[in-house]
């Protein structure tokens, strides 16, 4: 049995203090059973400036059992799966304790962006990655932030196509743009001194 | 069970419906806080009327030796000490061991616990709840809590102070549910924070749900260690949670014991406690399972372990199949490994890493392959036989060893109809007591674990080296010998006493019958017992020689056997000396008494029935022709 009358004052608390956190919880139609939250990427890491959505959805034993999340958005992050947006994080299997609620479980989500586990991955490439060639992952996470978790994401494509036009070839275009980040005006000069 | 002052409610450990655990009386529903349960707890180790709740009773607590009638000081490592009291009738084996039933467990766990919370003055929960982190070593609780009290609290979440200040007026919102509850609807751990007796029991459910981790269940403060032990699931849980909870107890306790094990015999819940240091390592449980100690398998004296394992593999793979194989394959020339032609040539090619090459019908290599259309005695035949014979040698020993263990298996239904129906009618009939018809289940007791025994001589035998042409002689004869005698055995325990079971012959004839099942019993059983020491050295008697003053009997007795082995048959005139009756004319052909063939006279054992000679009076046993006194019960014949 989930317990309704709990998810119905969390929401309550999440929409009251969701202009400090930055954290919003919705409901994904009118069933309390699966919920939309939305985090934003933490400042200072390649997720800034990011709104990362997670799928919420209710075990039958809610809260003595976890919820289930997984990223919707697509992330870069060796404790996320870059395919699935499952999420390795310990709070929402064994250590996962009644008294926590879904604001907490984000925050700790929001957390790991922050602090990643490379030693205890979820994505095997992108934990190699992390560990081998740290600026390659910052710079991907960064470009898929940008492709995947930005409300301008769209323009992506218009930037390949402005580079393009400007006579570079389409792959490096995109190499570079991951590279820098999807800055532009970075990934021009890149381009122009290369 | 009313929740009365009867005084011992809690001393029903026997009956397993009603004392789910271990120290919480369930007939009281108060939610009464710890600190107020310990006058509750120690009163039933008193086993005295004294219930009078004051909490002095926790430093009297410690002679509750008195109490029931098991074995209480066995602390933590006392898992040595075989329970006396639980007295075991298992046929052969010494008393290597002793069968802890589920009370027995449950009596043990409420000793270690009552040891503890007595020692260290606390409350039989805290005791438990250390018990569980120490992983049951009493001992370990002492050395810390010795040596750092307050580390030790910590390690199993047992607070002295509430780690925050709980309101006991008042309302406060429980932080699960998030409602608002007046104080009495919430409870706390000893770390004091508060949760609404609801969600406390959800919790504590789906904990015992998710199985036996729920032991070590804290607080459900995220970063809380506080335990949550017995009382708090004695207080949310169900019966039938209690039930579960109590029986993770029971197996972190037997898992926590190096030398108990758990019976692995079907639905048994028994425990096997080991004495350390025991040769023997076949056990046998009150279900009447019987496994070797150390690899849990089915009991296998006098064949290793690790011979088990192969033997156990081999037949796994090749049980099925080895009638097919026989039938329709031919094993490669060189591998040996059985092949089956599914093509229509005859160029073979053997499976990799073999990969030899060789011709279907002659077996011989496909290289210098011409034709082999005309025939001749073939090299390759003699090869080819050899690995056929392996296979045959492989079907010959597991047909025996399997025909074994099935009688092994008729035999424990045979003793369970003569237990239950067979003892009974024999007793009205015949007219005897009870007591005076034991031999017969005595009888079956032993032939079951002979026919266990037989079975895997024949394992053994299977991985007896060929070349040890002297010791497989000695084994086979012994086997041959066992396996007569016991045929004996089941014999009269089977046929003659079926004639018993009809009427009443006469008094002596009963008491005639009583002695020979009784002696062929003794004498079966001696066989055994020395044919197993025999195997498990190895047949060393072989190499040692049969004049070697023997430190015991038994090598006496292999000794002898040595003498009759037909490979060692250069002693015969040495013996024959001093054999009478049968010796006496050693080199002269015989007649069997029992077949009446005419023998060789060299020949120890009838050609044709394979038994003996001449037969002991005393024992019945048929001695080959070489024996000057009876190779079982070592009585010289009377003149």
């Amino acid at each position: 049995m989930i317990d309704f009358a709990r998810v119905q004052k969390e929401l309550q608390e999440c929409s009251r203090e969701k202009d400090s956190s930055g954290i919003r919880v919705s409901p994904k139609s009118d069933n309390l059973a699966r919920l939309t939250g939305i985090i934003p990427g933490p400042l200072g890491t390649p997720y800034e400036g990011g709104s990362f959505e997670i799928d919420i959805t209710f075990a039958d034993g809610y809260p003595f059992e976890p919820p289930k999340m997984k990223f919707v958005t697509k992330v870069w992050h060796p404790n996320i799966s870059s395919q699935s947006g499952a999420i390795c994080l310990d709070i929402l299997k064994d250590q996962w304790s009644p008294a926590l609620t879904l604001k907490t479980a984000l925050l700790s989500v929001q957390a790991l962006l922050s602090a990643p586990e490379p030693d205890d991955p979820q994505d095997a490439v992108v934990a190699q990655q992390y560990l081998r060639e740290y600026q390659t992952f910052v710079g991907t996470a960064r470009y898929w932030t940008e492709s995947f978790a930005k409300a301008s994401s769209l323009g992506v494509e218009e930037k390949v196509q402005r580079l393009v036009e400007m006579g570079f070839p389409d792959g490096l275009v995109r190499s570079t743009l991951e590279v820098v980040g999807g800055d532009e005006n970075l990934a021009l000069e890149k381009l122009l001194s290369s | 069970m009313a929740a009365s002052d009867s005084d011992d409610v809690n001393l029903a450990y026997d009956d397993t419906a009603d004392d789910d655990y271990f120290y919480l009386d369930d007939t009281d529903d108060d939610l009464h806080p710890p600190q107020a349960s310990d006058s509750l707890d120690d009163d039933q180790l008193q086993g005295s009327d004294s219930r009078n709740g004051d909490d002095d009773d926790l430093l009297q607590s410690s002679d509750r030796h008195d109490e029931g009638d098991h074995d209480c000081d066995d602390n933590d490592d006392g898992d040595e000490n075989a329970l006396e009291e639980d007295d075991q009738d298992s046929p052969i084996s010494g008393q290597n061991f002793s069968v802890l039933t589920e009370a027995d467990i449950r009596h043990r766990i409420k000793d270690n616990i009552a040891e503890v919370s007595s020692v260290l003055s606390i409350s039989k929960n805290e005791a438990s709840s250390l018990l569980l982190h120490y992983n049951w070593s009493v001992n370990n609780i002492f050395d810390s809590w010795f040596a750092d009290e307050k580390a030790a609290r910590e390690k199993a979440g047992l607070f002295l102070e509430p780690l925050i200040e709980s309101p006991d007026h008042g309302s406060s919102i429980c932080v699960i549910c998030f409602e608002d509850y007046p104080c009495d609807g919430t409870k706390s751990t000893s770390c004091g924070h508060r949760y609404c007796n609801d969600c406390w029991s959800s919790y504590i459910k789906t904990a015992i749900a998710d199985g036996p981790q729920s032991l070590l269940l804290t607080c459900p403060h995220p970063s809380c260690r506080a335990a949550v032990g017995e009382d708090m699931v004695g207080l949310f849980a169900s019966e039938k949670e209690k039930n579960k909870y109590f029986s993770y107890i029971v197996m972190s306790y037997i898992e926590s014991k190096k030398m108990i094990k758990w019976c692995p015999g079907p639905g048994c819940e028994n425990a096997i406690d080991f004495v350390a240091g025991s040769e023997n390592l076949d056990v046998s449980c009150l279900c009447s399972h019987s496994f070797c100690w150390n690899c849990t398998q089915d009991a296998h004296r006098p064949v290793d372990c690790e011979t088990v394992t192969k033997w156990m593999s081999k037949n796994s793979s090749e049980s099925g199949n080895v009638n097919y194989i026989l039938a329709f394959t031919k094993p490669c020339p060189k591998c040996k490994r059985p092949i089956e032609k599914n093509m229509g040539c005859s160029h073979m090619t053997c499976r990799a890493p073999c990969l030899y090459e060789f011709c279907w019908l002659c077996l011989g290599d496909w290289n210098n392959h011409g034709t082999c259309n005309r025939f001749k005695g073939n090299p390759e035949e003699e090869k080819r036989e050899k690995a056929k014979q392996y296979v045959i040698k492989y079907t010959h020993y597991f047909e025996r060893w399997a025909t074994n263990q099935n009688s092994m298996k008729k035999g424990a239904a045979d003793l369970q109809k003569v237990q239950t129906e067979q003892i009974e009618v024999l007793s009205r009939i015949q007219a005897q007591p009870l007591a005076q018809i034991s031999f017969v289940t005595e009888a079956w007791k032993q032939i079951i674990e002979c026919r266990r025994v037989l079975a895997w001589t024949y394992a053994y035998g299977f991985y007896l080296p060929e070349e040890c042409e002297a010791k497989r002689n000695l084994f086979e004869y012994l086997q041959g010998q066992a396996e007569s005698g016991l045929e004996r055995l089941h014999d009269c325990a089977e046929k003659e006493l079926q004639s018993y079971l009809k009427d009443k012959i006469s008094v002596e004839g009963f008491i005639e019958f009583r002695k020979k099942l009784t002696l062929l019993t003794r004498v079966t059983r001696n066989y055994f017992d020395n044919l197993v020491a025999a195997l498990q050295n190895g047949l060393s008697d072989v190499n040692s020689g049969s004049s070697s003053v023997s430190k015991k009997r038994k090598s006496n007795w292999a000794a002898a056997a040595v003498n009759a082995a037909p490979a060692l048959d250069t002693n015969i005139n040495d013996n024959s000396a001093t054999a009478p009756a049968a010796a006496a004319s050693a080199m002269e052909p015989w007649a069997c008494a029992y077949c009446s063939y005419e023998n060789q006279s060299s020949a120890t054992n009838c050609a044709m029935c394979g038994r003996g000679s001449w037969t002991c009076d005393v024992c019945t046993y048929a001695n080959p022709r070489t024996s000057a006194t009876c190779a079982m019960c070592t009585e010289a014949p009377e003149p």
